[in-house]
């Protein structure tokens, strides 16, 4: 981690809230798309977001300041979607009849950097993926993270990794074939 | 090995995540294996893809919205403990009254006495249930160690 985000964090941890700003600022953009990959939801995403940096606001105090921020803050945004998927597979819901499309607006993937119709297909079929493909994408391609790293972080062996991150790709591949034909 | 056993190692060879051996075998295999070669690098692409989307990075003023959102539920987040605090003493306070009045004054029936005594033991132990479970939730929840870091 830079020496500024540690020092942040130290006056973070000193009760200082403007420091907590710039790290807010720094990570907003990837946490509301991680956010938008693990809920599948991109109009939640924002909110789930700004409640895992609540929470590590609020835990600021258990954190190593020469740790780098950006994992530990993942992994709480990881629970709180886990919370709210839970959550919503609790509540009742109605389903959309056959041949429903969803507005285009509320679907665009406003949260990619660069847009082309393949990216915003690719996003769109990540989307509708069910959240445990979701979730292992997202540490593989957004956030780089290695197999062991995803095995720690998931708490299940790097076979189980290796498989579950395969079918994803697969059923992403799948998807993809079917929004073409 | 069958092809479908080589095929579910493909994700972990384009990741380099296979061992020396694993590797040096998928790679025999895909020297006499047009199939599994295609499966390769159809995969390949799609990894590529994928390796090439990036999150935007919002503008100021959309991060000076983001912020404003975050900082206020800081804000709120005091308030609400100061609020909870604040409410439990006073509704304690004027629990204990109520039933010191009740116990007192002679007018009132017996019954009724009891009935209150009932209802505000009953919040109490429903109150201290609640907070037991809530304690033994955190203490066993697997998700808790990630804010121990």
């Amino acid at each position: 981690m830079d020496e500024t985000e540690s020092v942040l964090i130290q006056r973070c941890q000193a009760g200082e809230k403007e420091a907590f700003e710039p790290i807010v600022r720094k990570y907003a953009g990837r946490a509301t798309g991680a956010a938008a990959v693990l809920l599948g939801c991109p109009q939640e995403a924002q909110d789930a977001s700004q409640e895992a940096f609540v929470r590590a606001w609020r835990h600021i105090q258990r954190f190593r300041p020469d740790a780098p921020f950006y994992p530990w803050y993942s992994a709480i945004l990881r629970n709180i979607c886990r919370s709210r998927l839970r959550r919503r597979s609790r509540r009742p819901t109605v389903s959309l009849p056959d041949g429903y499309a969803l507005p285009s607006n509320d679907s665009d993937p406003v949260f990619l950097a660069e847009q082309n119709e393949r990216r915003r297909c690719l996003f769109q079929a990540i989307l509708a993926l069910q959240p445990m493909f979701r979730e292992i994408l997202l540490m593989k391609h957004f956030q780089e993270m290695s197999y062991k790293e995803m095995a720690e972080a998931l708490d299940i062996p790097i076979g189980t990794v290796m498989s579950r991150l395969h079918n994803a790709r697969l059923a992403l591949r799948e998807a993809l074939a079917k929004d073409e034909s | 090995m069958s092809c479908d056993a080589f095929n579910r190692m493909a994700s972990a060879y384009l990741d380099g995540e296979l061992t020396a051996e694993d590797r040096r075998r998928f790679e025999a295999h895909l020297e006499t294996c047009d199939a599994c070669r295609r499966e390769l690098a159809d995969l390949k692409r799609l990894t590529e893809d994928l390796d090439m989307i990036r999150f935007k990075e919002p503008g100021d003023e959309e991060l000076a919205r983001y912020w404003s959102g975050v900082y206020n539920r800081l804000e709120r987040g005091l308030g609400w403990i100061l609020f909870s605090v604040g409410a439990i003493l006073t509704l304690c306070y004027g629990a204990f009254k109520v039933i010191e009045e009740l116990i007192r004054d002679d007018t009132v029936s017996n019954l009724l006495k009891v009935g209150v005594c009932a209802l505000i033991a009953g919040l109490v132990v429903l109150f201290v249930s609640l907070l037991r479970e809530r304690l033994v939730v955190c203490k066993v929840d697997r998700y808790s160690k990630e804010i121990e870091r």
